[in-house]
């Protein structure tokens, strides 16, 4: 493959998979910079890992694959450089301005944010509405672990959303 | 709230897009990244191979060239050739098993927990690798009739060397650690007949 190609096919799954991308960003990182600084991170390793698609998966299993396996390494990169980050001065991801801000999406954000690396990544497959097949194929593990975990995640978050109901917020 | 609820919230974002991309700034990051590929890749390995090639051959050099050759300096020199073909081959072995992992999130662990069992491994015999070394300086020194202060200083000299290299191996074995612990997290609620 040479380096156009694989150019073309990276603005490709970009554009097509960018909005897969910013949900995992937004799951894993809270700060605008912590997001962009994630956010070129997995593009990065998705421009990395086109060379190496076989289209033994789709290709948005793949984009997911990379992806989270990223923002999980990244996660724990981060925890020990936390301080020591340069800011750069050019951000690659730009927050909308005119984005309305919805408070029951944030506070999903924030339940999500709440849960360990693993349970993060399956909570957004699982709201992303992907099947226990697609999900095992992700992560490595069989389905019917995927549905001890889903059906665990789903109980964890309604009873938080019975909590922010029961605020009134 | 229902999970359908919950499910509503998240189908929101599907109406508007939370970030725009700075494609010029991605493409700049991207070529800078191609050009630094690989330079950082198996930094440790090859100044290993290359540290312990470059003192045998010298060693046995100087020794060779000497007028009085000295035994336990042609078995440090050896020693030390015989290291550098041990971490070599760890290394192609490493780079080949790479190649079994595959791409899911268990996949990618466990290649990081091989990684991670490689490096555990070669900083614990490099650490006792020390006291070997170790040995050998000191038997080629006596044979060579060193002073007992230079001798002296060349043990508290390696002696810190070896404690030292207990903080690396520590902090590889910590590093294992945490992967092996989310490991269990991913492999939580298997069924036990799987």
């Amino acid at each position: 493959m040479t380096s156009i190609e694989q150019e073309q096919i990276f603005e490709a799954w970009l554009n097509q998979y960018k909005a897969l991308i910013f949900k995992i960003v937004r799951a894993y990182a809270f700060t605008v910079a912590d997001q962009d600084d994630l956010f070129q991170e997995i593009a990065l390793q998705i421009w990395r890992s086109v060379p190496s698609f076989q289209r033994a998966s789709s290709v948005m299993t793949w984009v997911y694959r990379v992806a989270i396996n990223t923002a999980i390494k990244w996660v724990k990169k981060e925890r020990k450089h936390q301080g020591a980050k340069e800011i750069s001065p050019a951000l690659c991801l730009q927050p909308e301005n005119t984005r309305k801000v919805d408070e029951r999406l944030d506070w999903l954000y924030q339940e999500i944010h709440k849960l360990d690396k693993i349970d993060r990544s399956l909570s957004l497959l699982l709201l992303d509405g992907l099947s226990y097949k697609e999900m095992s194929d992700i992560m490595g593990i069989t389905e019917s672990n995927v549905g001890v975990k889903i059906s665990r995640i789903k109980k964890q978050l309604i009873a938080k959303s019975l909590k922010y109901t029961s605020y009134g917020i | 709230m229902e999970f359908e609820e919950i499910q509503e919230i998240w189908d929101l974002q599907k109406k508007q897009s939370m970030y725009t991309v700075n494609e010029r700034e991605l493409h700049n990051l991207i070529l800078t990244k191609k050009k630094q590929a690989g330079k950082l890749v198996n930094l440790t390995e090859l100044m290993q191979i290359i540290v312990n090639t470059g003192a045998g051959a010298f060693i046995f050099q100087k020794n060779y060239f000497s007028l009085k050759g000295n035994f336990f300096l042609y078995l440090l020199a050896a020693w030390m050739l015989a290291t550098a073909i041990y971490i070599l081959v760890g290394r192609l072995r490493r780079i080949k098993r790479g190649k079994r992992f595959d791409e899911s999130t268990r996949g990618s662990l466990e290649h990081a927990i091989a990684d991670a069992t490689h490096k555990v491994r070669i900083s614990q015999l490099m650490r006792w690798n020390i006291i070997t070394i170790a040995l050998l300086i000191v038997l080629g020194m006596v044979e060579g009739g060193q002073s007992i202060w230079i001798i002296a200083g060349m043990v508290i000299f390696l002696g810190l060397a070896f404690y030292g290299s207990g903080f690396e191996h520590r902090c590889y074995v910590s590093r294992k650690r945490e992967l092996l612990s989310l490991y269990a997290k991913l492999e939580q609620g298997q069924p036990a007949s799987i």
